[in-house]
Parts: C-alpha cells; structure tokens; sequence
C-alpha cells in the first residue's frame, strides 16, 4: 500500500488547502456524532433555545441513565450483541469454506456459482420480509435470537464470501503445494497455510457482517417484537412518544447504541480500510 | 482494486480424486443458508405476488396471475414512489461521488491526521441508517436544529426553515442526509483504487512537466475508472432499495408523499396495509429493478473491468 504522494515541495496555498480538505473531512465525518454526544448532556430546557447553544452549561449525564429506565436498554444492547456475534460467527463459518472452495477448486460452473454469490447480495430486505416472517413463523423462531441470525448471517455471507474470495486468491498456490507434497490433506492446506495467511482478510469480513448486522432495522424491526427481545436499532426509536421526540434522550440512546461500532472503527481502521479497498465493499 | 469476480486461475492444477466431492462439502453449509433462508422466501415472494391475499379482505382470496401487476400499472401511488425513488437515485448517487471523490483524494493525501481522517471516513459508513436518520431530522429541526442556526448565523436565511414540513425542502435535507452517509462508502472504494495506483506513473508524469490538473485527468482518473464504475453501480443498486432513511425521515416529515421510495411503498403495503399479495407484485418490480443494475455490474466485471 503506498500512502504517501510522490517528494514534491507543496506551495502554501497547496498545503493550506490540503489542510482545509483534511479539516472538512474530519468534520464532515464526526459532526453528527459528536452533535448527539452534545445534545445528550444537555436538559430539556437548554435544547429548546434558538440561536443553539452548542455547549452544555453543565454536563447532565440523567439522560444516560434514564435511556435504561426507561426501557430495557441494557437488555437491547445484549440482544444486538449476541445476534451480531452468532450471525458473524456462522456467516464466516459458512463462507470460509464456501470462498477456498471457489477460489482455489477446479470447480465446473464456478462462474456461473460466483454470478449466482453475486446476485444473492444484491436481493433487496424489504422484498423478503414478508415471506421471511412467514418462514419463521412456520418454524417458531420469531421472537428468538435465531429469528435474525440466520438471516443476517444468510444476507452477508455474499460479501462476506466475495471478500475472502479476494484475500484467498492473493495467496500465491505454491505454498499449499508445498504444503501438500509435504503431506497435508487440502483441509490441512486451508486450515495451516492459507487461513492463517488471510487473517485480514477474515477480520475484514468478520468487521463487514458484525456491522451489517448490529445495524439491521427492518426485520429486527418485525420479527422480534416483544420487548425483551428488541435490538438496539430499534430500541433507539422506542423513546419517541406519539407527539413527542424527548431529544437529549434519543441522543443518549443513539450515543450507547453507536459506541460498540465506533470501538470497532477506532480499533480496526487501518486494517480494515485495507481489507476493504482489497477486497470491495458493498454498502 | 474492485470486487474480484475472476481472479484468475493462474494454472489449471490437475483435479485430485475426490475434490469434486469435497467441494460439494465445502460449499454446502454456504449453499443452505442462500438457499434456504434467502432463495426460498424469494421464490416464495413470486407465488404470492400471483394470489390476493389481504389480510383485511381475507374473503377476496385466489389465484389471479399478472391481475396485481396490471393493478400496479394504474396504481398512481406506485408509480409516485417509483419516481421518487429515481428521482432520489439521481441525485443522491451524484451527490455522493460529487463529495465521496473529493474525499478520496483528501484521506489520500499524506499527513499525520491519517488514523483520525480514516475514522471519520469509516464512522459515516458504519452509522446505522435508522440512527443516521434520526441524527438528521433533528439536525433539520425547524426550531432548535444546528441547520437553521448556522444558516441564520451565517445570514443566508433571516428565519429558520421549515426543512421536514415543506416539500420541496423535506426532499432537500432527506437527499442531504443520503448523500452525508453513502459518500464514504464512494469514498472508501475510490481510496482503494488510488492506492492501487503505482506511484511511478505520477512521478513520471510530473517529471515530464504535466501540471496537476493535467495529472489527475490525464493519469489518475482513467486508472480510477474501474473503481469508479464499481462504485456507481453498488450505490445505484442501494439507492433503488433505499429504505431505512427514508422510513424514519417520514415519521417526522408531514410531507410524506415526495418521500416515498418503492422500498417504503413495499414495507407499508405489507407491514401496515396487510396486503401481502400487492406487497409481493411489489417487490417483485424492486427485484427486477436491482437485478437489471446487478446485470450491469456482472456484465462489466465479466467484461474485464477488473483490472
């Protein structure tokens, strides 16, 4: 990866620029977070007032602990961490296996079988919501942790398996040959060589369906529907009223529900902005 | 670099005895969750989309073939979303490379804010769609938003706007709000091909005396093309579904009618009107409407876009 632009002196007005470009970006990219972290600390009152006052005269943290009064938040928030974990969990499960196999097998069809990966990740949710609430119905599953990790699992094993396609192809084949004259089986060559050797590649999918999933409304939205079994993404929206948006309580609850993910980013970022340019992502 | 549909195989190593079989092994586990939880419902949505079924109605019941589809045809609501939701695509997916390729180039440059410029890249990306949309409608807010206060401060306006209760700006802020959170994701791929692009090339352009502006459009851009491309086509492919920004933007917009995509036409068809048998001719149309971007992009990956 080559990050730096070629030696050049930059004129002042270049690196002014430059400057300004970077400042515009960061802002860009943080504002709305940092705004509902503002917004959070402040009381009821000090939000109603025009011009905005953009500080908190006082750091009012009630509102943070009202987000768990109120409702079950805690609860929420152990919901969506344990289907983002599962679902990743089983969706890398399924595409390790699934991407060696297409990368690296003389498969017959194999095009026409990546064509087919290709056209699974392009299915819109909202076309499949109602036939997969009647699925899950069948099976009994609404209202349970399965009701969304097979489907989370299920929408972002294409990506997922597109990406470590990428990471896997990249590996050059002489080493699992080595590794098999040598006497390793195929699966010892996969499980020895090539996936220790992809482990951006993983961490990258792995990034790629926990955020999908932690993120997911709309069948969160409509199969798990008691309130004990809520996900933070649709926590959030429970604390508006019929005529009332309670800010600085949303803002908390949007602060809580969004920490695991910027954790995440904050974390990850160079690895997975590399594995992402690598490997392309879908959005 | 853009998604790897044909890495190549670099030699054809001899088939062993048994790979056929432990293929099939391989594959499995991926192939029933495709099948069974995403193949399955989707054929399932083409049944139903041949048969009334209403919930409210559940005397009007059977088999009626294309009947929805022709209902969709003189379905005036039907036809409102589906030019929002063009009208949206439009402009929404030029409004994100308009922002997303200069970002590109910016988080390229080198500096010492590298980490903190790739977060603020990644954080917009990452943001959850129905949380990004409550952030921007109270952004929007007529009465206390950050919008109307910088705008007035700036004395662009002399009153604070109504943004989510006039139509035409409901529009505006709900395209605004798009546009801030797919930009990254333009962005990122964008970043990913600029970084493919070998330093050697500019170098030599520049010591051949090329300006910058010659630089970019004569060396940079045509290497970016293809991430560009593939760019387009994954966000022209998630602004036909668009659904979430839109469906929390609605809640708060009494504007609604010009917010209304095929994705939340879909979802209040079947959610809240109960009918399932509309809903399905419905979703139909948006599948045939991703699947034809979808054909664009496996034609142009198939076509040697990967280079």
């Amino acid at each position: 990866m080559s990050g730096d632009t070629p030696p050049r002196r930059l004129t002042p007005a270049q690196r002014a620029g430059r400057s300004a470009a970077l400042a515009a970006l960061i802002v860009g990219g943080f504002f709305p977070f940092i705004w509902m972290v503002l917004t959070s600390l402040k009381s009821e009152g000090e939000l109603q007032k025009f011009p905005v006052q953009y500080l908190p005269s006082k750091l009012d943290f009630s509102n943070y602990a009202r987000v768990f009064s109120e409702q079950p938040f805690a609860q929420f928030f152990l919901n969506s961490m344990t289907v983002s974990l599962l679902s990743t969990v089983l969706c890398i499960a399924a595409a390790v296996p699934a991407a060696y196999a297409l990368a690296r097998l003389n498969l017959r069809g194999r095009g026409l079988l990546m064509t087919a990966v290709v056209t699974f990740s392009m299915l819109p949710v909202v076309s499949l919501l109602v036939p997969m609430f009647r699925l899950m119905r069948g099976a009994n599953l609404l209202n349970t942790y399965p009701a969304l990790i097979l489907p989370y699992a299920a929408l972002s094993l294409p990506i997922g398996i597109l990406t470590l396609v990428a990471f896997f192809s990249a590996i050059p084949r002489d080493l699992e040959a080595a590794a098999m004259v040598d006497g390793t089986t195929r699966v010892g060559a996969l499980t020895r060589v090539v996936l220790p050797l992809s482990t951006p590649g993983v961490v990258t999918a792995a990034l790629l369906v926990f955020v999908n999933s932690w993120n997911e409304f709309l069948l969160a939205l409509s199969f798990n529907t008691k309130l004990s079994m809520r996900t933070v993404s649709v926590g959030v929206t429970l604390y508006q009223g019929e005529f009332a948006f309670p800010w600085p309580l949303i803002a908390a609850a949007v602060v809580v529900a969004t920490v695991p993910l910027v954790l995440l980013i904050a974390i990850f970022q160079r690895r997975f902005v590399a594995g992402l340019t690598a490997g392309g992502v879908k959005a | 670099m853009t998604p790897p549909l044909n890495p190549t195989p670099s030699r054809r190593v001899r088939r062993e005895p048994g790979e056929g079989l432990l293929a099939f092994f391989l594959l499995l586990p991926a192939a029933a969750l495709l099948l069974g939880v995403l193949l399955f419902p989707m054929l399932t949505t083409f049944r139903d989309s041949l048969y009334l079924n209403k919930l409210t109605e559940p005397w009007l019941t059977g088999f009626v073939g294309l009947g929805q589809y022709a209902q969709m045809l003189g379905d005036a609501r039907f036809g409102a979303a589906l030019r929002n939701t063009l009208f949206f695509g439009v402009l929404t997916v030029g409004g994100s490379f308009l922002v997303g390729v200069p970002m590109a180039l910016a988080a390229h440059l080198p500096g010492r804010a590298r980490d903190v410029v790739r977060v603020a890249l990644l954080l917009p990306w990452a943001m959850p769609p129905v949380i990004t949309g409550l952030i921007f409608a109270w952004l929007f807010n007529a009465q206390y938003g950050v919008f109307n206060d910088l705008l007035v401060r700036a004395g662009v306006i002399q009153e604070p706007l109504r943004w989510l209760s006039t139509p035409g700006l409901s529009v505006l802020a709900m395209v605004l709000t798009i546009v801030w959170k797919t930009s990254s994701f333009v962005a990122l791929i964008v970043l990913g091909g600029l970084q493919g692009i070998p330093k050697e090339m500019i170098e030599a352009a520049q010591v051949d005396g090329a300006t910058p502006t010659q630089t970019f459009f004569r060396v940079i851009l045509p290497l970016l093309a293809p991430s560009l491309a593939v760019a387009f086509i994954f966000r022209t492919i998630s602004a036909v579904q668009v659904f979430d920004i839109p469906y929390t933007f609605i809640q708060q917009a009494p504007a609604q009618g010009l917010l209304e995509t095929l994705g939340v036409y879909i979802y209040r068809t079947g959610i809240e009107f109960l009918d399932f048998g509309y809903a399905a001719a419905l979703s139909v149309a948006l599948f045939a409407l991703s699947l034809a971007v979808t054909a664009v992009y496996v034609r142009f990956v198939r076509d040697g876009g990967n280079s």
